[in-house]
């Protein structure tokens, strides 16, 4: 039986995870990542990665958050959203066809996934990072196959990205610790740039959606 | 065939070749920030000088490894090793894309005058993200390990979407945001398959995990997910929607730059990967080799069928990928000769079509930009106006057929070759049909563009210059044909000395 924190530790991130996602409510729904990323980055501590701990408060939580929030158009001094907070679609309504072309490639992935682990033996104190990460992994792809919301979409690819460092940390600890980082870190960094130019698109289209409805209105006025 | 790929070399390095090889992938990127700062907005001869400066660390390096053979380094990063390697093939690519660059930096300056003079924005950043693609895509030609590889590949893709998103209208951005999602998850895909090779077998470089994997199950999945990453990266057959919006609205010598060597690059990483793991897939390798038939045929329709020029282009793209991925069954599990011979084509099939397609999206630019039009049917009168245009899109276009004298004939014959001698006949079915299609969609051009009786009201010609560039890199995949020897004896150059 293993130790309190560590069951705690384990599931903490996969219930932040599974509130950040399914919320209706984004800015609720974005304030849940950043906690998520808070207990992603105990986790790291916990497993003795001081680093990657330090990188996943600074890049996961407080940066990457900062960009959702400005992708919501909330900022230092405004609180109010400026950004639809709904998709029109969200979540898309469950037809055979979409239920083919999307669950089925995330189902077979995971599927996979536990066939190849299966094979590889588990430490007693890597079972629980591998298993939150597969949860979390499921979870993020999930939401990303059937949410059109982008905002939705960029939190939905922030967390599989959790869950896949969490599951590499979890394989390679014992065995290549460095060379595990040095791909957590990039991935850490890419991910941050990719959410970064995500939410800058995310409130340009907005507002270039706005002009173009304003222009509409205005010309329907006119004539 | 891990030996032509320059894995596996028992020569230590000759001293100053890492300095050399670290300027050369890292100068692009430099001189693209310094572009940033002095923007080359009046003339092109700037970007063209700098960009020649950026050629010299490259011609160092070619001497270096004609003279000493196969080089190879790793670099100590704290706990980490990263390896490197430059052989023939890698110089040869390294080669293209520093000169695709040049005439991609050449353009851009007259291009940016004529089309976006009033809305300034995205041009301070055209040029780092172009030198940043120059350096990933050297990193990525360069690296003999899965960390390397995996840095190269992210920083591509994203400077990649930078890059198109530049026009800031809300078609690129959408289309932008699309690519954005599928390029991350396409990385996240690669993550963990490096992940599952890292935890199984400890290490990271390719020469080392080829001796060390075992077939299993680990390994079948840590391959089906890079794959999947890779290929959709490069846009291949049922992966490939993404790839014409994308297109539709980004700037010429951006469509030009990510054709051309964008999708070549997932391409490359994905060809090696299954070299050195899973050299003994022969039914996989069948799998993607019916992917590629699919994307020949599938793709040439699309391209026939298209209304926006741009998009003939672009999903002419898509099936003339599919060639290059007809080359997996050809090298996997055939006969050293026939893989010999596969392996010459592949290469210069990547060669000729990343020239043609460069000249051909420039050619298609400028007539755009001529005739204000973004479809096939606003062509008609185009011949008697812009026939320098037309000309450099017919020569690239018989690269792209494959026709003689062009290198692009010399690689499907090559195709060809290898096909009869495995025994896949089936291949020889697509190569004519591929060839059928892509006739039938460039005729479709021709076939608006000389119509005589209409009268263009609005035009305006482009400045010579741009039109000069598309011709001179329609001409280079043509004459590629007539000097192939000079690539493939560069790509002969195997381990030791030539």
């Amino acid at each position: 039986m293993p130790p309190l924190d560590d069951v705690l530790l384990a599931t903490l991130p996969v219930l932040l995870a599974a509130f950040a996602l399914f919320d209706r409510h984004l800015v609720r729904a974005c304030s849940l990542f950043v906690l998520f990323a808070l207990t992603v980055a105990l986790t790291w501590w916990q497993l003795g990665f001081a680093w990657l701990a330090l990188l996943e408060v600074l890049l996961g939580a407080v940066l990457t958050g900062a960009f959702l929030f400005h992708a919501l158009g909330i900022g230092l001094v405004r609180l109010t959203p400026t950004v639809r907070l709904i998709h029109l679609r969200d979540p898309m309504p469950w037809i055979w066809r979409r239920a083919i072309v999307h669950l089925a490639p995330v189902l077979v992935l995971l599927g996979m996934l536990m066939a190849a682990l299966a094979s590889l033996p588990a430490g007693e104190s890597s079972l629980a990072a591998r298993w939150s990460g597969l949860v979390l992994l499921g979870l993020g792809l999930w939401t990303f196959a059937l949410h059109a919301h982008l905002l939705r979409r960029l939190l939905a690819f922030n967390i599989t990205g959790t869950g896949i460092f969490l599951l590499l940390m979890s394989l390679v600890a014992n065995t290549s610790p460095a060379a595990g980082q040095g791909l957590v870190i990039t991935g850490l960094v890419v991910a941050w740039l990719g959410t970064a130019l995500g939410a800058l698109l995310i409130r340009r289209l907005a507002a270039l959606e706005q002009h173009h409805e304003a222009t509409a209105a205005n010309g329907g006025q006119a004539s | 065939m891990i030996e032509r790929l320059g894995l596996e070399t028992t020569q230590l390095p000759t001293t100053g070749s890492s300095m050399v090889t670290l300027l050369a992938v890292g100068l692009p990127l430099l001189l693209g920030v310094v572009g940033a700062v002095y923007r080359p907005t009046t003339r092109s001869w700037p970007a063209v000088l700098v960009s020649l400066l950026a050629l010299l660390p490259l011609l160092v390096l070619m001497r270096l490894v004609v003279t000493h053979g196969t080089q190879a380094w790793s670099l100590e990063l704290g706990g980490l090793t990263l390896y490197w390697r430059a052989n023939g093939l890698t110089l040869l690519l390294l080669l293209l894309t520093q000169l695709l660059v040049l005439a991609s930096a050449a353009y851009a300056p007259s291009y940016l005058r004529v089309v976006v003079q009033a809305r300034g924005k995205g041009q301070v950043w055209l040029w780092p993200l172009m030198g940043l693609l120059a350096s990933s895509l050297s990193v990525i030609w360069l690296a003999a390990d899965l960390l390397a590889l995996y840095i190269g590949l992210e920083l591509m893709g994203l400077s990649a979407v930078g890059l198109m998103l530049l026009p800031g209208r809300i078609e690129a951005l959408t289309a932008g945001m699309r690519y954005l999602l599928l390029a991350l998850i396409g990385s996240l895909a690669f993550l963990l398959g490096v992940a599952l090779l890292l935890g199984t077998w400890g290490r990271l470089d390719l020469a080392g995990l080829a001796s060390a994997v075992e077939p299993g199950p680990v390994l079948w999945v840590a391959m089906a997910l890079l794959s999947a990453g890779l290929l959709l990266k490069a846009a291949v057959f049922p992966l490939h929607a993404w790839l014409a919006p994308v297109h539709g609205s980004a700037w010429t010598p951006v469509s030009a730059l990510h054709a051309a060597l964008v999708i070549k690059a997932s391409f490359f990483i994905a060809l090696q990967l299954w070299l050195v793991l899973t050299p003994g897939a022969v039914a996989a390798a069948w799998v993607v080799g019916v992917m590629g038939a699919a994307a020949v045929v599938w793709g040439g329709l699309l391209a026939w069928r298209a209304d926006k020029l741009k998009d003939v282009v672009a999903w002419s793209t898509v099936s003339q990928l599919g060639y290059l991925l007809i080359g997996f069954p050809l090298l996997i599990g055939t006969a050293p000769a026939v893989a010999g011979i596969a392996w010459n084509g592949i290469w210069l099939q990547l060669l000729a079509h990343s020239l043609a397609k460069a000249a051909m999206f420039l050619a298609v630019g400028n007539l755009m930009l001529a005739t204000g039009e973004l479809r096939v049917s606003g062509l008609a009168g185009a011949s008697r106006r812009f026939p320098l245009a037309l000309l450099s899109f017919g020569i690239a276009a018989i690269s792209l057929v494959g026709l003689p004298p062009s290198a692009g004939f010399t690689a499907k014959w090559l195709l060809l070759h290898a096909a009869l001698a495995a025994g896949q006949w089936p291949w020889l079915v697509v190569l004519a049909a591929g060839t059928l299609l892509s006739a039938a969609y460039v005729f479709r051009v021709f076939r608006y563009s000389f119509v005589e009786d209409v009268e263009l009201e609005e035009y305006e010609p482009v400045p010579l210059k741009m039109d000069l560039i598309a011709l001179i890199l329609a001409l280079a995949s043509l004459l590629l044909g007539l000097t192939a020897a000079w690539p493939l004896a560069l790509l002969a150059m195997s381990g030791g000395a030539p």
